[in-house]
C-alpha cells in the first residue's frame, strides 16, 4: 500500500494495537465526520487501505451513533479518481504537474518577494474552517512568524464571525454557553434564525426529543422550514428584523415584571439603557410583520419558563446588524436570567465542522490561540518566547472580505487554504475579478474548485480521512479526527506541506512532524486548552474547553456564577434597530434569502460526490411564494433569472406557501449561483457581509 | 462422536483463554481451532473498544487475536449480517466463521435468499441472546436507576431476568421488567423478539443450562448442523476442546429460559402492536413525517435491496430533494422489506429522528405471517 503502514486508528486500551491491526482485515476507524458543527461520530471502514464505507459509531455522546445523510456518505468523496494528486503550475495560463520542490520551492520565493517589496500588509492568508485545529494553528503561525502579518482569517468571518463579538460583548466568550443535548433540561427551546434539523441535523434531533417529552417549541423564521414544521408554534416574519422583534418581546417582558430581578441585580450591568430602548419597541408589527398579541405570547412563554434556552444561527449572524443581533439574543438571555445553569444559555449552532476550532486556534486578525489579544504587548512577548521570533504584529489585520477588495492594491499576494472564494463568499464576479489582481495565489485544496482556476500554484492537500488532528464541534468540544487512510498520489498532509515550506523559508519551530506535535505545541502557549491533551481526548465524552489544567475535567457549561467578561457581569445594551443596507425597491423588489439544505456541504466540492446526494439535489433551484409565482406567470419547475445589482443567476422555481410574498430563498451550494446576486455590505463591528439579504427582481427565462 | 441434535457441555483445553472467557470459552475454541486449520479464512466477532459499552466488530485472520473477542457485550448493538454481505464480498469467495446472535443469523438467512451471501461458505456459531442494550441508553439507566458512574462499572451481564452491573465497591442488579416499564433496559425489538436460540446456525451455544460443577466454566452446545457435529469432534481430536454431555436437568432449565423469555416476547408484541391497532395510518403518518432522509435504514437493513441512484426514472411519489420525505419514500420501503423484516432494530436505532420503523416493519410481518404464504417461501427461523 503507498505511503506505508495501514494506520491503527482505534484506540485499544488493551495492548493489543498493533497485532490486531495486521491480522484484522476490515478497520472501523473512529472519527469525526467532515461536515457540519455538531461534531458527529463515526467509524470509517477500512479495508485493503481504502474506506470502503461509513458505520455508525453507537458509543458516541453526541449523536448516539445516528447520522445525516452527509455523514452516512462522506467516505464516497476520498478515492474520487479527480482528487488532486500533484502540486500543479500555472505555466502560459496553463496547469502543468509539478514536484514538491518546484512548487514549494515557487510558493517561498514569491510570499518572500511580496512580503520583502510590500511588508506584512502586502500579503493575505485565509483558512478553511473544514479542516483540522493543527492545521489552522500551523497556518496561521506561518503566517504570524514568516511574515509578521496579522492578515490572516478564516471563513467565520462570513458565518459567525458576529457571534464570536457579539458573545463576548455580552457574556465575556463568543462561544456557544451550553450543549446541544443540554436542550432536554430546558423547559421553553426558542429557535431563532435557525434550520436546525438540515443545518444541523443531530442538534435538531434534540428538539424532536424535546417536542417528544413535551417540551415546547417555538421557531422564529421567514419561512416554514423544515425546522418550523416540527416546532410548536412557527413565527412568521419579516426578513431581517430580529433587533426590533427582540427588543419588542423585551418591553412586554419587562411591563409585565417578568424580568429576573434579583439575576439583573447581581450579574448583569447595563438594565437602564436597554430599558431607555425597548420603550420604543412596544408595537412594531409594521417593522416585523408579527402581529403584539404573538410577540407577547412569545416573550411570556421564554420569560415564564423555569429554564429557556435560544438557539439561533445564520439567520441572525450574516447581515450588517448580525453583531446586534447576537447581542439582542444575549440580551434576551440575560434580561430572564438564562444563562449560567443546564437548560438554559444562547447557543449559535456553529456551521462548519471546525468553524470553533479555526477561531479557537487563533486563525484571525486580532486574536492569537484561545482568543490572546495581538494588541496586549505581555501576550506578544509571550507568543514570541513560544515561538523564538521577534517583531510579531500588534495591529488588526484585514478580515475575509475586506481582503478580497484589497486584491490588487494593499494584498499582491494570497494564499487560501480549504476554501472557494469563488462560490462561497457573496458577489461572485467582483472576487473573481480581485483574485486575477493578485501577483501570486497559492490554493491548497483536496479538488481542483472553481477558485483553483485563479490561482499561480495549486497544493494537492489531504482529506479528513487522511489525517489525525483534531476539530472542535458548536458545544466547544474538541473531537478527535483520525487517519484511516493515505492521501492519494503525491498529495500530503496539510500540517507537512506548511512545515516544508517553512523549513524552506528556513523558519525555526516547525519542526512538528505530527498532529499531535502540533496539537502540543499550541498548548504550551495557550492557556485555556493547556489541559486538553491527546490522551484526555481518546475519551467518547472527550472534553469542552476551557480546560486549563491537566486534571480539569472540561467545561461544558458556560458562566457559572460568573461571566467572562472583566468584572465578571453580564452586558445588557440599548440595540436601534437599522435595516439591511440594500432592501426590496421599486427596481429590484423581491427581498432574496439564502441558505443550506441538508443534503450538501457549502459549495458540493464533497457532497457533489456522493451518489445519495447528488441524486437528491442536482442542481439549484428558488423558493418563490405562490401569489407572486402566479402574478408573474411562473408555474412549478419553470426556468427563471434573478437579477441583483451586482449579477445574475439562472435557476428553477420552486413554487410554495412556506415563504411570504416579496421574498425569495436560495440555497448557497451551486456555483454561479445566489452569490452571484450577494452583496458584500459589512457589519461594522465584526465584518460580516450580508449575505442574507439583498433586493432582486424576477423574470422567466427567455423574457418576460 | 457427536452428531446433529446432542446436547452437550463444552469448555476450551486453554486455561488462559478459560479464565477470559465467559462461561468456558467454547465458542472462542472452536472458532480458533477453525482457523488454525483453515475450516474458515477469516472469523467475523466481536472485541471491545473504548469501554464495555463499545462494541467493534473485527474481520480476523491470527487465530492468536481471537482470545480478545471472547466474553459477552451487552451494550453491544451490531448487526454483523451487512457486515459480512459488505466488505466480505457476502463470503462468495472467502470462508468466514462468525459469531450469530439471532438477528444477525436470520440477516444473513435473508440475505442467503437473495444471493447477496453465500451461506455455504459461513461457518455460522450462533449464541443465546436475551437482547441488548443501546450504550448510551445503558448508561443513562446505569447512572439514574442504579446510581452509578457508568465509567466505573467493571462488567455487566443479564441473568435471571436482572440486568446486573459489577462496579469498584460492589455490585447491584434490577429487574429488567422494571427497568424496561419506565422506558430503560433492552432496545425495544428486542423485547419483542422472539428467536432466542438460534438453531438454524450450526452451532447454538450459551449459558444457559450449564448446572452442577461445571456451571460458569462450560459452554452450553447444541448441535444444529452436520457442520456444526463435523467442528466439535474435529476440536475434541485435535485436543482443543473438551465435551461431555448435558446434564438432562440442565436442558429442561435451558427450555424453561427459552420459554420464559419467549413469553416475555409475546407480552411486548401484545402490548405495543394492540397500542398501534386503531389510529395506524395516523401513527404512521405522524412518526414518519419527521424523516431527513438519512438513507440509514435503507443502508443498514439486511434486507434492503436498493437501486443504484445513477440511471433512475424520474419518480411521480418521491420527488428528489424534499424534506421531510414524500410518504411514499417510507410506504415502498414497508412494501420492499414487508415479509423479511427480520426485526433486527437497526433502522429505528440508527433513525436520527427517532422514528419507531422496527416497530412498524416487525408489525406489518408479523401480520403477513399470520395471513399469507411469503413470496420466498416460509422462513426457517420464527420470530
Amino acid at each position: 500500500m503507498k505511503g506505508g503502514k495501514i494506520p491503527t486508528g482505534l484506540f485499544f486500551p488493551e495492548n493489543s494495537g498493533e497485532r490486531m491491526s495486521e491480522s484484522n482485515l476490515i478497520k472501523y476507524v473512529q472519527t469525526t465526520c467532515p461536515y457540519c458543527g455538531v461534531g458527529c461520530t463515526l467509524n470509517l471502514v477500512v479495508k485493503d487501505g481504502k474506506c470502503v464505507g461509513v458505520e455508525a459509531y453507537k458509543r458516541s455522546p453526541v449523536n448516539d451513533g445516528k447520522l445525516c445523510p452527509k455523514g452516512v456518505t462522506c467516505w464516497e468523496h476520498v478515492h474520487s479518481p479527480d482528487r488532486l494528486t500533484a502540486p500543479l503550475i500555472k505555466k502560459n495560463g496553463k496547469f502543468e504537474e509539478a514536484s514538491w520542490d518546484e512548487a514549494l520551492d515557487l510558493v517561498a520565493k514569491k510570499l518572500k518577494e511580496t512580503s520583502d517589496k510590500y511588508g506584512p500588509k502586502g500579503l493575505g492568508f485565509q483558512t478553511s474552517c473544514r479542516t483540522v485545529n493543527e492545521d489552522c494553528y500551523i497556518f496561521q503561525k506561518f503566517a504570524r512568524v514568516g511574515f509578521k502579518t496579522n492578515n490572516v482569517d478564516n471563513c467565520a468571518r462570513i458565518c459567525h464571525g458576529p457571534s464570536v463579538a457579539g458573545l463576548s460583548l455580552s457574556f465575556g466568550s463568543g462561544a456557544a454557553t451550553n450543549g446541544f443535548e443540554d436542550a432536554l433540561n430546558a423547559d421553553f427551546i426558542l429557535v431563532w434564525g435557525s434550520n436546525a434539523l438540515e443545518a444541523h441535523p443531530l442538534a435538531g434531533r434534540r428538539m424532536v426529543q424535546a417536542k417528544l417529552k413535551g417540551i415546547p417549541i417555538y421557531a422564529v423564521d421567514p419561512r416554514l422550514s423544515t425546522t418550523a414544521k416540527i416546532a410548536d408554534k412557527w413565527i412568521q416574519f419579516n426578513p431581517s428584523t430580529h433587533i426590533a422583534l427582540a427588543n419588542s418581546m423585551m418591553y412586554w417582558i419587562i411591563k409585565a415584571g417578568k424580568h429576573d430581578k434579583k439575576f439583573i441585580e447581581e450579574r448583569v450591568n447595563g438594565f437602564d439603557e436597554l430599558w431607555e430602548m425597548v420603550q420604543k419597541y412596544a408595537e412594531v408589527e409594521d417593522i416585523t410583520g408579527v402581529p403584539t398579541e404573538v410577540v407577547k405570547d412569545m416573550a411570556y412563554k421564554y420569560a415564564s419558563a423555569k429554564n429557556a434556552v435560544i438557539i439561533y444561527c445564520l439567520g441572525i449572524t450574516e447581515l450588517t446588524t448580525g453583531t446586534d443581533n447576537v447581542r439582542s439574543m444575549g440580551n434576551l438571555a440575560l434580561l430572564t436570567g438564562n444563562v449560567g445553569r443546564p437548560g438554559v444559555g444562547v447557543n449559535p449552532l456553529r456551521g462548519q465542522n471546525n468553524v470553533q476550532g479555526a477561531c479557537d486556534m487563533g486563525a484571525y486578525p486580532n486574536v492569537y490561540s484561545g482568543y490572546q489579544k495581538c494588541e496586549v504587548a505581555d501576550i506578544r512577548a509571550k507568543m514570541e518566547k513560544a515561538w523564538g521570533v521577534t517583531g510579531l504584529p500588534d495591529w488588526y489585520g484585514s478580515t475575509l472580505v475586506e481582503q478580497i477588495k484589497q486584491c490588487g492594491d494593499e494584498i499582491k499576494a494570497m494564499y487560501i487554504l480549504g476554501l472557494n472564494p469563488v462560490v462561497s463568499y457573496p458577489d461572485s464576479n467582483l472576487v473573481k475579478k480581485q483574485l486575477d489582481k493578485l501577483d501570486f495565489l497559492v490554493v491548497q485544496d483536496i479538488f481542483f474548485t472553481e477558485t483553483c482556476n485563479h490561482a499561480d500554484v495549486v497544493l494537492p492537500g489531504a482529506c479528513f480521512a487522511e489525517k489525525d488532528g483534531t476539530f472542535t464541534s458548536g458545544e466547544r468540544r474538541i473531537n478527535r479526527v483520525r487517519k484511516a487512510v493515505n492521501p492519494p498520489g503525491k498529495a500530503k498532509e496539510d500540517i507537512h506541506i506548511i512545515s516544508e515550506l517553512a523549513k524552506k523559508m528556513g523558519l525555526k519551530g516547525f519542526d512538528l512532524p505530527t498532529a499531535k506535535d502540533v496539537w502540543d505545541d499550541m498548548r504550551n502557549c495557550t492557556p485555556n486548552m493547556f489541559g486538553a491533551t491527546y490522551e484526555k481526548l481518546e475519551k467518547p465524552e472527550s472534553i469542552c474547553w476551557p480546560c486549563p489544567t491537566e486534571d480539569h475535567p472540561g467545561t461544558p457549561i458556560l458562566h457559572i456564577g460568573k461571566f467572562s467578561t472583566a468584572d465578571g457581569k453580564g452586558n445588557l445594551f440599548g440595540i436601534e434597530y437599522r435595516p439591511p443596507a440594500e432592501v426590496a425597491d421599486a427596481e429590484y423588489p423581491f427581498t432574496m434569502m439564502t441558505g443550506r439544505l441538508i443534503f450538501h456541504y457549502h459549495t458540493r466540492t464533497q457532497t457533489g460526490r456522493s451518489a445519495a446526494l447528488h441524486y437528491e439535489v442536482p442542481d439549484s433551484y428558488v423558493q418563490i411564494n405562490n401569489e407572486d409565482a402566479k402574478r408573474l406567470g411562473i408555474n412549478q419547475g419553470d426556468k427563471i433569472v434573478i437579477t441583483s445589482r451586482r449579477g445574475k443567476t439562472e435557476t428553477v422555481a420552486r413554487v410554495t406557501d412556506e415563504i411570504g410574498p416579496g421574498v425569495l430563498y436560495m440555497t448557497m451550494h451551486f456555483a454561479d449561483g445566489v452569490n452571484n446576486l450577494t452583496n458584500t455590505a459589512l457589519d461594522p463591528m465584526s465584518k460580516m457581509p450580508e449575505l442574507k439579504h439583498c433586493a432582486v427582481k424576477v423574470e422567466k427565462a427567455g423574457g418576460k | 462422536m457427536a452428531a446433529k441434535g446432542d446436547m452437550i457441555y463444552a469448555w476450551t483445553t486453554d486455561s488462559g483463554l478459560a479464565k477470559k472467557a465467559e462461561c468456558g470459552g467454547a465458542v472462542t475454541a472452536l472458532l480458533k481451532y477453525a482457523l488454525e486449520n483453515k475450516l474458515v479464512d477469516v472469523v467475523v466477532a466481536v472485541k471491545k473498544g473504548f469501554d464495555l459499552y463499545d462494541a467493534v466488530p473485527v474481520a480476523i485472520t491470527d487465530p492468536k487475536d481471537l482470545d480478545q473477542t471472547a466474553g459477552s457485550l451487552h451494550c453491544g448493538t451490531l448487526l454483523m449480517s451487512t457486515f459480512i454481505q459488505k466488505y466480505l464480498d457476502g463470503a462468495k469467495k472467502t470462508k468466514v466463521g462468525v459469531v450469530v446472535k439471532g438477528c444477525d443469523l436470520m440477516g444473513l438467512i435473508e440475505l442467503g435468499k437473495r444471493n447477496e451471501v453465500n451461506m455455504d461458505n459461513v461457518l455460522t456459531i450462533g449464541v443465546n441472546c436475551g437482547g441488548s442494550v443501546n450504550p448510551i441508553q445503558g448508561r443513562k439507566m446505569i447512572a439514574e436507576k442504579f446510581g452509578i458512574d457508568p465509567d466505573k462499572v467493571t462488567k455487566e451481564e443479564i441473568d435471571k431476568g436482572q440486568f446486573i452491573i459489577e462496579y469498584d465497591g460492589g455490585h447491584k442488579g434490577i429487574k429488567i421488567d422494571d427497568l424496561e416499564d419506565e422506558g430503560f433496559g433492552r432496545r425495544s425489538n428486542c423485547r419483542r423478539c422472539k428467536y432466542k436460540i438460534p438453531r438454524q446456525a450450526d452451532l447454538a451455544c450459551g449459558n444457559w443450562g450449564v448446572i452442577g460443577d461445571k456451571a460458569g466454566k462450560a459452554t452450553f452446545v447444541e448441535i444444529c448442523s452436520d457442520k456444526g457435529a463435523d467442528l466439535v469432534n474435529k476440536a475434541v481430536s485435535a485436543k482443543k476442546l473438551e465435551t461431555s454431555a448435558a446434564d438432562p436437568k440442565g436442558i429442561e432449565i435451558r427450555g424453561k429460559t427459552e420459554n420464559a423469555m419467549l413469553k416475555l416476547g409475546e407480552k411486548w408484541r401484545k402490548k405495543e402492536f394492540t397500542a398501534i391497532r386503531d389510529n395506524l395510518w395516523d401513527f404512521i403518518n405522524k412518526e414518519t413525517s419527521r424523516c431527513i432522509k438519512c438513507y440509514s435504514c435503507i443502508e443498514k437493513c439486511p434486507v434492503c435491496i436498493a437501486t443504484p441512484f445513477e440511471g433512475r426514472p424520474e419518480s411521480y411519489m418521491v420527488r428528489p430533494g424534499y424534506i421531510p420525505s414524500d410518504p411514499m419514500f417510507h410506504l415502498r420501503r414497508f412494501a420492499h422489506i414487508s415479509d423479511s423484516c427480520v426485526n433486527c432494530g437497526q433502522c429505528e436505532e440508527l433513525c436520527p429522528v427517532e422514528i419507531p420503523l422496527a416497530l412498524i416493519s416487525h408489525a406489518i410481518r408479523v401480520e403477513a405471517d399470520n395471513g399469507f404464504v411469503p413470496k420466498l417461501g416460509a422462513s426457517s427461523y420464527k420470530n
